[in-house]
């Protein structure tokens, strides 16, 4: 039985190499921005940041819980209340922008976003957490406008960062909550 | 025959109604009354033809009369029965764990607001409108709020409370923890017409009964029966007044008072009370009891508040108890019930005795008609008078208020705002608008004080001001006092005014030099400026341009000259980078005002106006997105819903990097520059801003701003002439009274830095990198790419060729494919 030690070797070394490989994807899985991570939700920031942001995330949570339940106006109220409180907290724009995008109103959710970038990027770039949300609902203005090709591209994006949330190309309220 | 009969009959006709014979014989007195009687005859028909005629005319009269009163009752209830001035709101207060009920005086926004403290045991239950206070636990029971997109319901709040701020927000009676509660918008004032009515309208369905069943009780207990006339009440009426000796008690039914009110006036004149009687029955016949009595709640005078009065229950029901008349109590409806009589001298405010016992009285008739029993009646009696806080419209909002109207689209012209009634919601924040007038003032005054040269007899000629805070993030204006007294100028100092800006414009200059959307910008944080002697040529001849101390500074770094708002460096920097590309920078951060193509707009030649100027800075605030000034959150039409509503808009004018930069400039005049006098102050946390002092110091500016709240100040003569004062001295003090009201001596929040920003240690000596070796450094910040390449070591400075290449694409680019 010369060969039978070699290949129980083999298939000691392949063992490790695999169990290493896994790791390792397991570990990329893992890394900030890497395909597949689960974007943002709002109700996981209720109680990140100082007194202020904590109450402006919680007004955004409570928007977001009434827009599931298609209280739209309720909805409203409190994302614009959560901006009235912390007019710097990017989530309340991106939270806004998505409502817009869902009432098919593109030139009022593409500032809602363009607001959502500029505070994002003023506080050192967007979290990688987020971008799948950002670029997907950019995507879907652009679809609004009847852009096809652009449409497709972010979104197609989106869909690669966040294929559960962004599969459908649609970003529910129930998602970001 | 004949006329023998008629002699004899005419003769004993005679003997018996004439016993004396004429002396002139038979014939001629026959003839003679029968000229009498035919004469008689004639005048009788003639006198009844004239009666006729009279009876005629006098009946067209006054069928047109008639016909002429019938219609202007049917024109005034059928149509539009009342003018309803449109109120004005601000914005919402938001209650959130964390937030500082000492610094934004929960107490007084709940008293303004008409809510009334109740005292009573922990766990008993509080009304809707009340609130219950102890240092460390307030308990308030937030009023509904309605809005056709942003309704609020009813919520019995508690709040724990340490150290004067709000730990933890419960909401009973389940006890959930709650992370945000809106306190309802408070009125700031309202589009009144020439008469300065308020009023609320209500509907007859939503008016307790006990509050009609109080005011038949004591106005006119007969209203069902009568036929808009009361005899039985008449007849009372004038024994009552005879036995007086005077009018002492009126005989009006409540169709007469309602008569009265709508179309008459109140003097006391017989053709009026017959006017009042003749209406009164035709409204009776036109109109049902419902709509009558309903049309009296809403019309009737209850009395004054500042400068207007107040009609009908709706409105009253808001004054005197801060609450809906649909949610009065019988104690209350009493109240209003009693003053209807005489509002001003029965008023629970200035006599609340006297009020007292005419409450009492309305009580007792409500008995004594057996509309409440002796319970209610025992327990209305026994409760206190309990009005709320006279809240006075603020004045001190009319600055805004124009604004707010010049903002407004063209459909809502003086006829629509004085009678529509429509709710117009704001951004005004009335606790910052009170904090901005008082500011203003107070500096103001105190710049009198101290130099008396200001000081002026002529109230016209007094030394002006104004403040104006807004959002940067959002454009809402949040404050806005354009003058020192609305009533003896309306000329809004803010909005309206154009002045010359000096300083205040030179961090439009270093905007554009540090701009590098056309490729390497003119100049880095770590570069120098040369402040020595310069003369430009223009058509007007050479132009020399000095400093404020009369004085060159040589080879400065660029922070220097502009902490120290030196003019020749920044009059040298605008004609590096090009007047056209300055003029480009202002439009780009909201400059809209005309701007003179001439060397000196680097130096602030231009005429802005506050508003415009505190628009360009909050685009440095927000990062390089431009926001829309505005004053207008929406438009509520009763009974229709939302009319209009501002959509928030922004507009990405320069690059993020840029916009930091600059505010990084503007950092360092706060804390080493010309504004330092800030850092003085107290006030601490992230502060950019910057001081405008024009020629002979007329127009004294500070814009100063945090990550959230850009505010400007100005002051200066209407007429202009020297002021004498610095803007640090005149303008800073202000900006830190109204700041640190605002948003505390520590403001929130930083100046994000944006991706493409890094931070690098140089030499401030030669503006190098500075190695580990390097004798000095600091910290400065550069565009990605525009970082010095020189190096400083402890052998000196190591120069390399490129000091500015390409800078890299930014986030922004990479996320837009750009």
């Amino acid at each position: 039985m010369p060969g039978t030690p070699r290949r129980s070797r083999f298939r000691s070394t392949e063992a490790i190499l695999l169990v290493v490989l896994g790791a390792l994807s397991g570990a990329c899985a893992a890394l900030p921005g890497a395909p597949g991570r689960d974007p943002i939700h709002i109700s996981e920031l209720v109680d990140q940041g100082d007194p202020v942001r904590r109450a402006s995330q919680r007004l955004l949570v409570e928007g977001l819980e009434a827009d599931a339940a298609g209280a739209d106006a309720r909805a409203k109220g409190r994302y614009e209340r959560a901006i009235q409180l912390d007019p710097t907290n990017p989530y309340a724009y991106l939270t806004f922008a998505r409502f817009e995008v869902e009432r098919r109103r593109a030139t009022q959710a593409r500032a809602w976003l363009d607001q959502t970038y500029a505070l994002f990027d003023a506080a050192g770039g967007l979290p990688s957490r987020v971008e799948a949300h950002v670029i997907g609902l950019g995507g879907a203005v652009e679809a609004i406008r009847g852009n096809r090709t652009d449409a497709a591209r972010d979104l197609e994006r989106a869909r690669r960062l966040a294929p559960v949330v962004w599969g459908d190309a649609y970003l529910s309220a129930e998602e970001l909550l | 025959m004949a006329s023998g009969t008629g002699k004899k009959t005419g003769r004993k006709k005679a003997s018996r109604k004439a016993p004396a014979r004429p002396a002139h014989g038979g014939r001629r007195p026959v003839r003679a009354r029968r000229r009498q009687r035919r004469w008689r005859r004639d005048h009788l028909r003639l006198a009844l033809r004239i009666v006729a005629a009279l009876a005629f005319v006098a009946g067209v009269v006054s069928g047109r009369w008639l016909l002429g009163l019938d219609q202007t009752v049917r024109e005034r209830f059928e149509g539009r029965r009342f003018r309803v001035p449109s109120r004005v709101f601000s914005a919402p207060t938001i209650l959130y764990p964390g937030f500082s009920a000492q610094r934004f005086d929960l107490k007084g926004q709940l008293l303004r607001r008409g809510y009334r403290e109740q005292s009573g045991a922990r766990g008993t239950p509080l009304e809707s409108g009340r609130f219950r206070w102890s240092p460390n636990r307030v308990r308030v029971h937030l009023r509904a709020f309605e809005h056709p997109t942003r309704s609020e319901p009813a919520r019995d709040i508690v709040m724990r409370i340490a150290r004067g701020r709000v730990e933890e927000m419960r909401e009973l009676p389940r006890g959930r923890e709650v992370g945000a509660v809106l306190l309802e918008p408070e009125q700031v004032g309202a589009f009144y017409g020439s008469s300065r009515e308020q009023r609320d309208l209500v509907r007859l369905e939503d008016v307790p009964p006990h509050l009609t069943d109080a005011i038949l009780a004591v106005e006119d207990r007969r209203f069902e029966s009568h036929v808009g006339i009361d005899p039985v009440r008449i007849a009372g009426a004038m024994v009552a007044n005879f036995r007086a000796g005077g009018i002492t008690q009126g005989g009006s039914t409540l169709t007469q008072q309602l008569v009265k009110n709508f179309f008459l006036t109140p003097e006391r004149t017989l053709r009026r009370k017959l006017t009042e009687a003749v209406m009164a029955l035709l409204v009776e016949v036109r109109y049902d009891k419902p709509a009558i009595l309903q049309a009296y709640l809403n019309e009737i005078y209850l009395g004054r508040r500042g400068s207007t009065s107040v009609h009908g229950v709706g409105e009253a029901s808001r004054f005197l108890f801060g609450k809906r008349a649909a949610d009065l109590t019988v104690s209350e409806s009493a109240l209003i019930a009693a003053i209807i009589q005489s509002p001003n001298r029965l008023s629970p405010h200035r006599n609340p005795t006297v009020a007292t016992q005419r409450r009492n009285l309305v009580l007792q008739l409500m008995r004594e008609q057996e509309r409440i029993d002796s319970a209610t009646l025992a327990e209305a009696e026994a409760e206190p008078l309990g009005v709320a806080d006279i809240a006075i419209d603020p004045g001190d909002a009319r600055y805004f208020l124009d604004l707010l109207r010049r903002q407004l689209p063209e459909v809502y012209d003086s006829q629509v705002l004085e009678a529509e009634g429509l709710r117009i919601y704001s951004t005004l924040d009335l606790r910052l608008q009170r904090a901005a007038a008082r500011a203003l003032e107070n500096g103001l005054t105190a710049l009198e004080r101290d130099f008396p040269g200001v000081r002026s007899e002529d109230p016209a000629d007094r030394l002006q001001g104004c403040v104006l805070a807004l959002r940067p993030q959002t454009g809402e204006i949040l404050a806005l006092v354009g003058g020192r007294d609305y009533g003896l100028s309306q000329f809004d100092r803010c909005a309206q005014a154009r002045r010359q800006t000096g300083s205040v414009f030179k961090p439009f200059v270093y905007a554009a030099a540090l701009d590098a959307s056309a490729g390497i910008p003119h100049i880095t944080l770590a570069s120098f400026i040369e402040d020595g002697p310069l003369e430009v040529q223009t058509p007007a001849g050479p132009w020399r341009p000095e400093n404020f101390d009369k004085k060159f500074h040589g080879r400065v770094p660029v922070r220097e000259a502009i902490e120290r708002s030196m003019n020749v460096a920044a009059a040298r920097l605008g004609q590096e980078v090009g007047i056209d590309q300055v003029v480009a920078m202002a439009r780009r951060l909201g400059v809209t005002s005309k701007l003179p193509r001439v060397p000196s707009l680097a130096l602030g030649t231009a005429e802005l106006s506050p508003l415009e100027v505190a628009r360009a800075y909050a685009t440095l605030a927000n990062g390089g997105q431009r926001p829309w000034p505005h004053a207008l959150e929406d438009v509520v039409a009763p009974d229709v819903g939302t009319l209009d509503r501002r959509e928030l808009r922004f507009e990405r004018t320069i690059d993020p990097g840029t916009a930091f930069l600059t505010t990084e400039l503007l950092r360092g005049v706060v804390d080493r520059g010309t504004a330092r006098r800030i850092r003085a102050m107290g006030m601490e946390g992230s502060i950019a801003g910057k001081t405008g002092t024009t020629d002979d110091e007329r127009d004294l500016w500070f814009v100063g701003f945090t990550p959230e709240l850009v505010t400007v100040v100005w002051v200066g003569f209407d007429q202009p002439r020297s002021v004498g004062i610095s803007s640090s001295r005149a303008a800073i003090p202000i900006w830190v009274d109204f700041v640190s009201e605002a948003v505390g001596k520590r403001v929130r929040g930083v100046f994000p830095r944006p991706h493409e920003v890094q931070a690098f240690a140089i030499d401030p000596r030669s503006g190098a990198l500075a190695a580990a070796s390097c004798p000095s450094s600091r910290r400065e910040y550069f565009l990605a790419g525009t970082e010095p390449r020189d190096i400083c070591t402890f052998g000196g400075v190591r120069r390399a060729g490129d000091a500015h290449p390409r800078r890299r694409r930014g986030i922004l680019d990479w996320l837009r494919g750009r």
